[in-house]
């Protein structure tokens, strides 16, 4: 029995356009696969309103009784933050973590296993999917109608808006690359319920989403330019707002896309280390 | 000369390690600090080779260890040691590779997405594994034919039936035409038909492709159809491996003649010849085990018999010379009979005597 005498039936590698074609068909399933829970969205729109309605009242509240600004927000500026945010929030949002947690306790994880496919990318690819379902059916619908109710200032300039765009992508696969770690870590911790809750509150907080980080402590903005939750919505909304100057922006931009980067790489390192002990359940 | 072996196991083991959780309060707070560890040994030095085109039916009782042997195989589960090279390739270690080269079904549970038509789910795989539009038409043709899968295509596979789906599934996981097709419990829960269906296709798909077939299963149905080869593990230990044929040889103890009586009026003439049946037995060992005559109905009886100690013509002359007999049949044991008593260990195969067949088994079966 020996390596050298074995005659491999051969599997050619794939194409890099091969490989785009498959994660395409997989941001199609991912699409498609939404289809089934249309009415979720429906009344997702509206959970989103309740959202940004509370905060817009708290703000409201809590301007009521400054004069001009407060940690450089004017009221209108704040009030547009939160909007913008939570419309943005609606885009970059997805579940690869509960998805896999579940998948891991179901032992359905073993058939991610046997398709010749980047499973790390295969998550992304169908929350992609559904970002792009979700941006059609529920941040489009939410824009609107936000914008209809509160008064939504339009983004500082054309290039900030599209600088806006490019880091809102960037927010879905920071979010994207962080759920996959987390989601990793339920294969050898299986139950992960209480990490998923803790990385909620961290990413709602840290984000900037709910309260912008220049009201949080000098010390605590310091701490926090260093990891990369702030990407997820503070820094498209400054851009948005045009708080920075196109340098600042791009530079901000550069270090949001390093992030990206860095945490895909963990993830596929993480996954890989992960799997190595992997224990399948059922069957 | 032998064509070399497409898939080689040697010495493979898997351990599972699990702690005893303690039960109450102060169990759980005990927990924290202090854990005993168990081993499963689910595997444990496990050798086989299989050669191309062959259909080796892998079976066991519950818990045998045949699924983790099967998750290793796919490069789902890592070995604790022991080492496997399937057509080239060590599985865990060279994962995206080889699963294009391999076929997966497991009866349990399905690949396919849960919530889409199932032809999505095909038009996927297509892209997965990089299938030609061609090829991909011409194979959903034949799986078509034999499988009828048309009516099935535009549902969502959460909707189909336990049948259809597993129907859909084996499609599924030959969509790119494999070499090697691995199977765990490939007809659970299937009804005669289906399990036809399903056996039929994996005979013409090995005819056609010449594709090499591992199943687990816990109907010997399949593997009577299917495989000429079986190995039979317990305990993570493999116990048999070898034809079906010489299992039967090895393991067979007693034959059954069945014979219908010509009329009513045989009824004295066979209690005679029942209690002459002791002196049928060779010297005086009279046991039920050695001779054993039934009644399974007003004009059939059958009689079970040790066959090595007594020759099936010797008997059939007896009856005639006894009764008169309308039909006669003359059965093996049921293979059912043969693995119950190697799984309850009362057939239990000496080491030495495993090694034996699986020496004959490596220079004599054809590959
Ligand atoms: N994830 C796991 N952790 C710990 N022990 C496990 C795990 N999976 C399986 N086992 C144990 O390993 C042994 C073999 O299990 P396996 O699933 O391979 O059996 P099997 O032959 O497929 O049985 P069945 O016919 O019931 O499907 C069993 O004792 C089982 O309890
Ligand atoms: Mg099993």
């Amino acid at each position: 029995m020996s390596a050298t005498r074995t005659l491999p039936i051969p599997a050619h590698k794939p194409s890099l356009l091969t490989s785009l074609k498959i994660y395409r068909e997989f941001i199609r399933i991912g699409f498609v696969n939404i289809l089934a829970f249309r009415l979720r969205y429906y009344t997702g729109i509206i959970t989103y309103l309740i959202n940004v309605t509370v905060y817009y009242f708290i703000w409201r509240a809590v301007f009521a009784n400054a004069t001009g600004s407060i940690a450089g927000f004017s009221l209108p500026q704040i009030l547009t933050y939160v909007s913008v945010g939570w419309i943005l929030r609606s885009f970059y949002w997805n579940t690869i973590d509960q998805e896999m947690a579940y998948e891991v306790i179901d032992g359905k994880i073993a058939m991610d296993f046997i398709k010749p496919v980047s499973v790390q990318w295969m998550w992304l690819a169908r929350a992609m999917g559904e970002s792009a379902f979700r941006l059609i059916l529920l941040t489009a619908p939410t824009a609107i109608v936000v914008a209809l109710l509160f008064p939504v200032l339009p983004p500082a300039s054309k290039l900030n808006f599209a600088l806006f765009l490019v880091a809102a992508v960037g927010s879905f696969f920071i979010m994207g690359a962080l759920n996959f770690i987390i989601g990793t870590c339920a294969i050898p911790l299986t139950s992960i319920l209480a990490l998923i809750r803790a990385k909620f509150w961290l990413i709602e907080l840290l984000s900037g989403l709910l309260i912008p980080l220049n009201f949080f402590p000098r010390s605590l903005q310091i701490v926090s330019s260093l990891l990369p939750f702030e990407h997820i919505a503070y820094t498209p909304l400054q851009i948005y707002l045009g708080r920075l100057s196109t340098t600042e922006s791009l530079k901000l931009l550069g270090l949001e896309y390093f992030w990206v980067v860095a945490l895909i790489l963990l993830g596929h390192l993480w996954w890989i280390r992960a799997t190595r002990k992997i224990t399948i359940h059922g069957g | 000369m032998p064509d070399t072996p497409l898939i080689s196991v040697s010495a493979l083991s898997k351990h599972y390690r699990g702690f005893k959780r303690r039960e109450g309060i102060l169990g759980g707070i005990a927990n924290l600090f202090h854990r005993e560890y168990h081993t499963v040994k689910a595997v444990e030095n496990v050798n086989f080779e299989i050669g191309r085109g062959e259909m080796v039916g892998y079976i066991g009782p519950n818990g045998a260890g045949k699924s983790t042997t099967i998750k290793m195989l796919t490069g789902i589960l890592v070995p604790t040691s022991g080492e496997i090279l399937s057509n080239g390739f060590v599985p865990w270690r060279q994962r995206a590779a080889y699963v294009k080269t391999i076929g997966v079904v497991f009866g349990q549970r399905t690949q396919l997405w849960w919530d889409i038509a199932t032809i999505e789910s095909f038009r996927l795989l297509r892209r997965i594994y990089d299938v030609s539009q061609r090829d991909f038409d011409e194979r959903m043709e034949l799986f078509n034919q034999v499988l009828g899968l048309t009516e099935l295509l535009p549902v969502p596979v959460r909707k189909l039936s336990l049948g259809q789906r597993m129907r859909c599934d084996l499609a599924a996981a030959l969509l790119h035409n494999p070499p090697i097709l691995f199977l765990d419990e490939p007809t659970i829960g299937l009804d005669v038909v289906a399990k036809d269906h399903i056996r039929q296709f994996l005979r013409a798909i090995n005819q056609r492709y010449k594709t090499t077939v591992l199943l687990t299963t816990h109907d010997l149905d399949d593997i009577e159809e299917l495989c000429r080869r079986i190995m039979i593990i317990d305990r993570g230990i493999v116990l048999y491996d070898g034809p079906l044929a010489r299992l039967k040889e090895q393991f067979l103890r007693t034959k059954q003649i069945k014979f219908i009586l010509r009329d009513g009026d045989q009824s004295a003439r066979l209690a005679a010849f029942e209690r002459n049946l002791p002196s049928l037995a060779p010297n005086g060992d009279s046991g039920a085990a050695t001779l054993h005559l039934e009644r399974l109905d007003e004009m059939t009886c059958r009689l079970r018999f040790d066959r090595a100690r007594v020759s099936s013509s010797d008997l059939i002359r007896q009856i005639l010379a006894a009764v008169e007999v309308r039909d006669f049949v003359i059965e093996d044991e049921p293979i059912e009979e043969i693995i119950k008593r190697i799984y309850s260990g009362e057939a239990a195969m000496t080491p030495s005597l495993v090694s034996e067949v699986l020496e004959t088994e490596r220079s004599s079966a054809p590959r």
